[in-house]
């Protein structure tokens, strides 16, 4: 096991079981591989600590918890990238965003993509206007 | 910064994979063709900052977020 300082406290971690970003993050290149911390309590969020860079980490969330009709669906590159023949084994999140006023919003404009099988996500523009990067929660 | 001069129908190449050809200009506005492999993303400049902007934003929460959120946000289902 390894450790990383973060501004969580000490995180330990297994360096063979990353979540491995192979392009980086949009605009962020050099964050290519992630802790995964999953959810307390079995609640909607959980996060990913960057071990590239322990300043990032960032707040995900299934979209299918809030957005019903929302699905993306790789393309052969992106299938490529994460290295993957079959879609069915694509996963997709979302980044949340808290700003200081705690009126979170979810980015469905880039979503990260994500297999299971092989560790590895990418994060895609979708070029629909229709998703915004701060995309309030439904009102329940 | 490289810069080059070219009429509509004119091209570069970036390395050997990349043609940009000038399609037309028409007022104030330049339409480009691009051809590259599908595994390299093209991007608007504005929306690639708009998203990396957004990502630097999301990447600034404070550690007790996630608990006091956590309590608040629901699942649908």
């Amino acid at each position: 096991m390894e450790t990383i300082q973060t501004r969580f406290g000490t995180i330990e971690y297994d360096a063979s079981n990353l979540l491995h970003f192979p392009a980086g993050m949009i605009g962020l290149p050099n964050l290519r591989n992630f802790i995964v911390i999953p959810p307390k309590k079995d609640g909607p969020l959980f996060w990913i600590q960057n071990v590239d860079d322990p300043d990032f980490a960032f707040i995900l969330t299934d979209p299918a918890n809030f957005f019903l009709d929302y699905s993306v669906v790789p393309d052969d590159s992106e299938k490529n990238s994460l290295k993957i023949e079959d879609e069915k084994d694509c996963y997709t999140l979302s980044i949340v965003t808290v700003p200081a006023d705690q009126n979170i919003t979810v980015n469905l404009a880039a979503p990260i993509l994500y297999s299971p099988q092989t560790n590895r996500a990418i994060q895609v523009v979708l070029e629909d206007n229709k998703y915004q990067t701060k995309t309030p929660l439904p009102q329940t | 910064m490289l810069v080059l001069s070219r009429k509509a129908g004119e091209g570069f190449l970036i390395g050997d994979d990349i043609t940009v050809t000038i399609i037309e200009s028409k007022s104030g506005t330049i339409r480009i063709g691009i051809d590259a492999p599908r595994d390299k993303k093209i991007f608007r400049q504005e929306v690639y900052d708009k998203i990396k902007e957004e990502n630097v934003e999301a990447s600034r929460w404070n550690p007790v977020d996630i608990d006091s959120l956590g309590g608040t946000i629901k699942k649908r289902n």
